[in-house]
């Protein structure tokens, strides 16, 4: 699913948009080169983001290293988009 | 009366905190219970541990569960009142209710009658995460689903205290008796408090451990959430790992002073020989090293030990991508280098689940048979060395290694810590 451009950008663009809504962060500000750290993310904060997305895209999302060890936006989505889809690929 | 005075009289002269000679000298376990996903018993745990037999299986529950982890490591189905009496078993929630085949279990091992321990120099205190959640989660089911009357033991059955008293009923304990609500640190603190409270002379004797009987819809599905339930396998300390599995269960140690088993002829198990905990004071839910660190420290000192003393360490280990790095850390930051990197550090967590305020307890007594036995148990389902956990995890299978004294580790949500030493009794007492 992933295989197509527009499909990956749509899904980036979803899960921007969760990021920006639960971090509650200015979506501006979420952009690629963004550090976790310069958004003020929290551990709790990635979880409420994940939980969102779990609801909006019906998967799980284990806190695994990829995950943990995201030290921008680009990697965390990276992470993220690998993860949905995984799921989505089993289903 | 005046044992108490004297006890506390010395540990105030020593001017030590919690120095083990401060108080009453060296105190032994001299039994221990268990219940958990691999039945009665601690040699059940303990056999599954050592062979490192998983037992996570296809998820239980009472009504239909619409979450997405579906492995749990649950208690198998047994029949409660081939244990418990018929006039006790209303008021027993499960985590209760393994309580007190624990305690029976520890009293017999003890060499102890359901009397022997009666009166007011014996202490009970059983650490829980929760208490009965079972009969919260029914109670409010029935209560707002159903619209039905609730259950008119509801509430005795659900207080974190009642494994504590039941137990006290059972056995006549007048003592201090309490439960301790540290989260994953429940068990653990329990033990220690046992272990001070004899040394300083409030109690003679002490039965203490964790109970924990949560893996229930509405907790599984609230674990969820936080994200830290591997959907697969849990794998502490190896690349690949993706969080950790339910468990339940209880786990029961009588405490009394080597001096008081002796005389009565009974041959303990080990004795306890230090107890550090710490908060972190920082984050709900991100472990912290310095926190970890000097529990781990503290028990080192409380047991007047250096880290080359420690044979074997059973670790915390969750398989949380954050816990076990943190844990590693925390190990070789108090164990230096070289040696943080060579003594085994085992998570017998894959085997029996995270029992949560059980945990500690259930990990002790794995800590003790690895202690009897000789064998550190393995870390299962390890795929490869992480690098951020450079420690050496016993990876899959079970070491044979002299053991004369080990840790064990409990690290709690809210960044309480809790850290135990065991020692083998030389033969000569």
């Amino acid at each position: 699913m992933t295989d197509n451009p527009q499909d990956r950008a749509k899904l980036v663009d979803e899960i921007v948009e969760v990021i920006a809504s639960e971090g509650m962060i200015d979506r501006a500000k979420v952009t690629p080169d963004a550090t976790i750290e310069s958004l003020d993310l929290k551990s709790v904060d990635i979880v409420m983001i994940l939980t969102a997305l779990e609801e909006k895209f019906n998967v799980y999302i284990p806190m695994d290293g990829s995950l943990q060890e995201a030290k921008d936006v680009k990697s965390l989505i990276a992470a993220i988009a690998e993860h949905i889809t995984k799921e989505r690929e089993k289903s | 009366m005046a044992d108490l005075r004297e006890g506390e009289a010395r540990a105030a002269a020593a001017g030590v905190p919690s120095g083990r000679r401060a108080g009453s000298g060296r105190i032994v376990i001299s039994g221990m219970g268990a219940v958990s996903a691999a039945g009665m018993g601690v040699e059940e745990l303990w056999r599954a541990a050592r062979d490192g037999v998983a037992q996570v299986r296809a998820l239980k529950t009472q009504r239909p569960y619409d979450g997405r982890i579906k492995i749990a490591a649950q208690v198998p189905a047994f029949d409660p009142s081939a244990h418990i009496e018929a006039d006790v078993l209303p008021f027993c929630d499960p985590f209760t209710q393994y309580s007190v085949i624990a305690g029976d279990e520890a009293m017999a091992q003890a060499g102890f009658g359901r009397k022997d321990l009666a009166g007011p120099r014996t202490a009970v205190i059983i650490g829980t995460g929760i208490g009965g959640m079972t009969t919260i989660d029914n109670g409010l089911y029935n209560y707002y689903m159903e619209t039905l009357r609730p259950e008119p033991l509801t509430v005795p059955r659900l207080i974190p205290s009642t494994a504590a008293t039941t137990l006290g009923m059972r056995y006549s304990c007048l003592g201090p008796t309490f439960a301790v609500g540290s989260a994953c640190a429940s068990a653990s603190q329990s033990i220690g408090l046992g272990l001070q409270m004899i040394r300083f002379g409030l109690a003679d004797k002490a039965i203490v451990g964790g109970a924990e009987a949560c893996v229930i819809n509405g907790t599984i599905r609230a674990w969820e959430a936080l994200r830290v339930l591997t959907p697969d396998l849990c794998r502490p300390f190896s690349k690949g790992r993706n969080g950790m599995t339910l468990g339940e269960g209880a786990a029961v140690f009588i405490l009394e002073t080597l001096e008081s088993a002796l005389e009565r002829g009974h041959r303990p198990l080990c004795e306890l020989v230090g107890y550090g905990t710490s908060s972190d004071a920082k984050d709900p839910v991100r472990p912290d090293v310095a926190g970890a660190s000097s529990a781990i420290a503290q028990a080192l000192r409380d047991a007047e030990m250096a880290p080359q003393d420690i044979h074997y360490i059973n670790a915390h280990g969750t398989a949380t991508h954050a816990n076990d790095i943190t844990e590693s850390e925390a190990i070789i930051s108090v164990f230096g280098d070289e040696f943080g990197r060579a003594v085994p550090v085992s998570s017998t967590k894959p085997v029996h689940g995270h029992a949560l305020g059980a945990g500690g307890g259930l990990e002790l007594a794995i800590t003790i048979s690895a202690l009897r036995e000789k064998i550190a148990p393995p870390t299962i389902n390890f795929l490869e060395a992480d690098p951020r956990c450079p420690i050496d995890a016993v990876p899959n299978v079970a070491r044979k290694i002299s053991i004369k004294t080990a840790m064990s580790n409990s690290f709690a949500f809210g960044g309480i810590n809790a850290v135990l030493i065991v020692q083998a009794l030389d033969h000569d007492g």
